[in-house]
This record gives C-alpha cells, sequence and structure tokens, in this order.
C-alpha cells in the first residue's frame, strides 16, 4: 500500500491561545481553517491541527488525557484509499468522506484518517557543507550561515506513540498497512516506515501502560543540522524549555531537539535522517542512553573565550 | 536571609493562582517552581519524576499549569500534579510526586530556599 505518512497530526488542545503562539514560534505557518479551526503547516503543507478541547466536530478523545484526536495520513492516490477500504472493511466500520477520505479506529482505539496527500513538492536545496577530499558544495564567496538565515519547518516528519499493546499495533500497521520495520529498541519499540517513504521512520512506538497511551512527541524535518540549531537556539531564546537535544540519534541517524509543548507532548526538530529500500535488514539494540544517540549537547547562554578580570582585552 | 540560605524572590512575585520558576543558583541544574495558591506558598523541583533523573516541566517561562490553573502540569507528557501535595493525579508518573522544597519567608517577605536545592536535580522521595 502506497502510503507516504502522516499529512497532519489533529488535537483538542487546553489551551487554545499558548498553543498557537507556540505552533507559530516553533516556525510553522497558521491558516484558519473555519471558526474553531487551526492548521499550522510546515513548508510542504503538512502540520498541526488544533482545536478547542470541547470542539464537537473533533473524534472522540483517548481515554487519557492525551490530547491528541487524530493521525491523518498521505497516500499518494486515490486507488490506495480503496485499497484501504477494502482491507479495513474485513473487520472494522470504515466512514468514507465526501473528499474520498477514509475515517477509522486502529486495533488500540487511535482514530484515522487517509486522504490523498495534500504534501506541496518542495524543491529547496539541502544544508550544504565543503570538505577536503570532496567536492565543495558551496560556491566561492556562498555563505554558510547569516544572522537572519531562514530555518524553518519543511515537513511533517514522523509520529510517537505510547501504546498499551505493541503487537497488536505492529501487527495492524505492518499487516494490515503493509508498514516494514526498520529498527527496535528493545524496552521501548520498533521503528516503521510506510511503503512510499524511504525515511528511516514515520513512527516510533513506545509500551507503555494504557493509562499513558497517546502522542509522544511528532517531529518536523529540517534543511540540515545548522537550521535545526538555528531553529532551536532561537526558540530557546523566546523562552520555551528544551527537553532532549540538540544531539544526533544512532538509529535514523537523525539530528534532533525536543521541547515541551503546552500540547501535553514533545515538538522535535530533526534533520538529515537515512533513507532505507526494502534491502535494509533492520537491527536490535537495548534501549537506553548509549543506544538513542551518538552525542548528546545542552544549549548554553553564547559565550567567547576574550576579556575578563584577569587582564584580557574586555572589549 | 539566614546562613545556608538561596533568596529566590519577594512573595508579591508571585500573584495569587500563579506559578513561577526560580534558579537557586545562576547555574543551578534545576529550577525551583513557587505556584500561589489562596495566598498560601508551595515550592516543588522542577523535575518530574516520570524519567529517571528527573526533567523539567514547562512548555514556556512559568507556564507550570494546566490551562484552568488548577494542577501543576508537565508539558512533557501531560501529567497533573495536586498543587497542595506534589501528587501525581493524572499521567505517566501516578503514584509517584514532586519533590516538596521547603520555603523560608523573611520579615520583610524575602522567600528562600535551603542552600542545598541548588545542587538537585534528580527527584528525592
Amino acid at each position: 500500500m502506497r502510503i507516504i505518512g502522516p499529512d497532519y497530526l489533529v488535537f483538542g488542545v487546553d489551551d487554545l491561545e499558548g498553543s498557537k503562539t507556540y505552533l507559530e514560534d516553533f516556525g510553522l505557518k497558521p491558516v484558519q481553517l473555519d471558526d474553531t479551526g487551526w492548521l499550522y503547516e510546515a513548508l510542504d503543507g503538512t502540520g498541526v491541527i488544533i482545536r478547542p478541547k470541547s470542539d464537537p466536530s473533533l473524534p472522540a478523545p483517548l481515554e487519557t488525557k492525551n490530547m491528541l484526536r487524530q493521525q491523518v495520513y498521505g497516500v499518494e492516490d486515490a486507488s490506495v484509499l480503496d485499497e484501504i477500504e477494502a482491507e479495513m472493511s474485513k473487520d472494522r466500520r470504515v466512514t468514507r468522506l465526501s473528499d474520498g477520505s477514509l475515517e477509522f479506529k486502529d486495533d488500540l482505539g487511535f482514530e484515522l484518517r487517509f486522504q490523498v496527500t495534500i504534501r506541496r513538492e518542495l524543491s529547496m536545496p539541502a544544508e550544504k557543507i565543503n570538505a577536503p577530499g570532496a567536492p565543495a558544495q558551496r560556491a566561492p564567496n556562498e555563505l554558510g550561515v547569516t544572522d537572519d538565515m531562514a530555518a524553518l519547518p519543511r515537513s511533517l516528519s514522523h509520529v510517537v506513540l505510547f501504546v498499551p499493546d505493541m503487537e497488536k499495533v505492529v501487527s495492524f500497521f505492518c499487516d494490515r498497512l503493509g508498514f516494514v520495520v526498520t529498527d527496535v529498541l528493545t524496552g521501548a519499540g520498533p521503528f516503521l516506515r510506510p511503503q512510499a517513504n524511504d525515511d528511516h521512520h514515520t513512527h516510533f512506538f513506545i509500551r507503555t501502560p494504557a493509562y499513558m497511551q497517546g502522542c509522544e512527541h511528532l517531529a518536523f524535518h529540517m534543511g540540515g543540522p545548522t537550521e535545526l540549531m538555528v531553529a532551536g537556539d532561537r526558540f530557546v531564546r523566546k523562552g520555551y524549555q528544551s527537553f532532549w537535544g540538540p544531539g544526533r540519534h544512532k538509529f535514523g541517524s537523525n539530528w534532533f531537539w525536543y521541547f515541551n509543548s503546552p500540547l501535553g507532548v514533545h515538538f522535535e526538530y530533526d534533520a538529515d535522517m537515512d533513507k532505507h529500500d526494502d534491502t535494509w535488514v533492520a537491527r536490535e539494540a537495548p534501549n537506553g542512553p548509549e543506544a538513542s544517540q551518538i552525542f548528546l549537547l545542552q544549549w548554553r547562554e553564547k559565550w567567547a573565550p576574550s576579556g575578563g578580570p584577569e587582564g584580557g582585552s574586555g572589549a | 536571609m539566614s546562613a545556608g540560605q538561596l533568596r529566590l524572590c519577594h512573595r508579591d512575585d508571585i500573584p495569587e493562582g500563579a506559578a513561577r520558576g526560580f534558579l537557586p543558583l545562576p547555574d543551578a541544574p534545576r529550577n525551583v517552581i513557587v505556584v500561589n495558591r489562596g495566598g498560601q506558598l508551595h515550592a516543588y523541583m522542577d523535575s518530574c519524576p516520570h524519567y529517571r533523573g528527573g526533567t523539567p516541566m514547562a512548555w514556556r517561562k512559568d507556564a507550570y499549569l494546566d490551562a484552568e490553573g488548577a494542577h501543576i502540569a508537565c508539558h512533557a507528557h501531560g501529567a497533573l500534579f495536586d498543587i497542595e501535595t506534589g501528587a501525581c493525579v493524572s499521567g505517566p508518573c501516578l503514584g509517584r510526586k514532586l519533590t516538596r522544597v521547603p520555603l523560608s519567608e523573611a520579615p520583610d517577605g524575602s522567600i528562600s530556599v535551603p542552600a542545598q536545592v541548588a545542587g538537585r536535580a534528580a527527584r528525592e522521595s
């Protein structure tokens, strides 16, 4: 099944105004959908939809306090929706909406929607680097950084879910929707990618008690590690709380930086994730600090070795 | 302020119903959260007990409460804590508690905490 990945994640929030400010400061562009709903979109049109938690147009909430209401997935074309409808109709109610999209619940009660993807094709350069022994990626006089450089989320990358029953959820996504497991962190869970996406993962599942079921984090791809760190640094300076990072994961090789949010989930900037094809054989490593990252750094105020009371220039 | 105490703020710096975070020393690993509930000040380490070592809970500077101001909230995974007791009432760390910090109030309204709080990052229960 030619599923591409998450187009939107939909939340019913406690603090609408706080969430709006947060999402805009994170770098997403607000688009008002109707009286009570806002889409905050990345450059390719994917993103996060928020509504007040009492909005009747939202799918039913999870039994936990998690604010995730629906995961909206993009597929390549309408024939994929027919395939999904045929498969899912075997054992559950599937609603076909007027725009052709499908709504149903997965085996754990998460609300899903599948649609022909709304992603706009991006045509932008990746971060360019120069290194001895390789052709220069930047032309002479082309600068690597500037104070006003753009650092905006390009695309919704992945969603991470707390799940009470790993076997059920993995079998649902792999056996019913054609996802493949790319790697496994034993003790936490597997990374998955769908057939029409070569990113290392669009999903990661973490095994938890039932009272935690919900979204743990979502991530947006940036143009490279420098953009990731510029965006994160700007976000910290606006008063937002870093949770983990910046650093670089081992599985997926993606750079990461996680922040707390008023949506009760982490928002992650990620960059430079591995790509895989069907010849890849999944690795396995015990979950923990060693397997989680090749290195981990922490933000600090700008500082430089100059001046000081010991008699430097102090300029 | 007595010896071994670090001043955080003045009582009037925390309005009724509000919460604020203060670093007890510039290089301390964690904030101390002070909440004013009905004129009574409650203080806890800014350290959610969900993960080992504890993690910071606000989503923005001083954003420690849920939208209704009824609970201290960890904006990492949505855990809610009772303001009076620090006990988790909902979310991933159900059954655990925030680490309470004893506050001292001077006659002029200065609020201070024991100096060892500045070195305290991990959850202690």
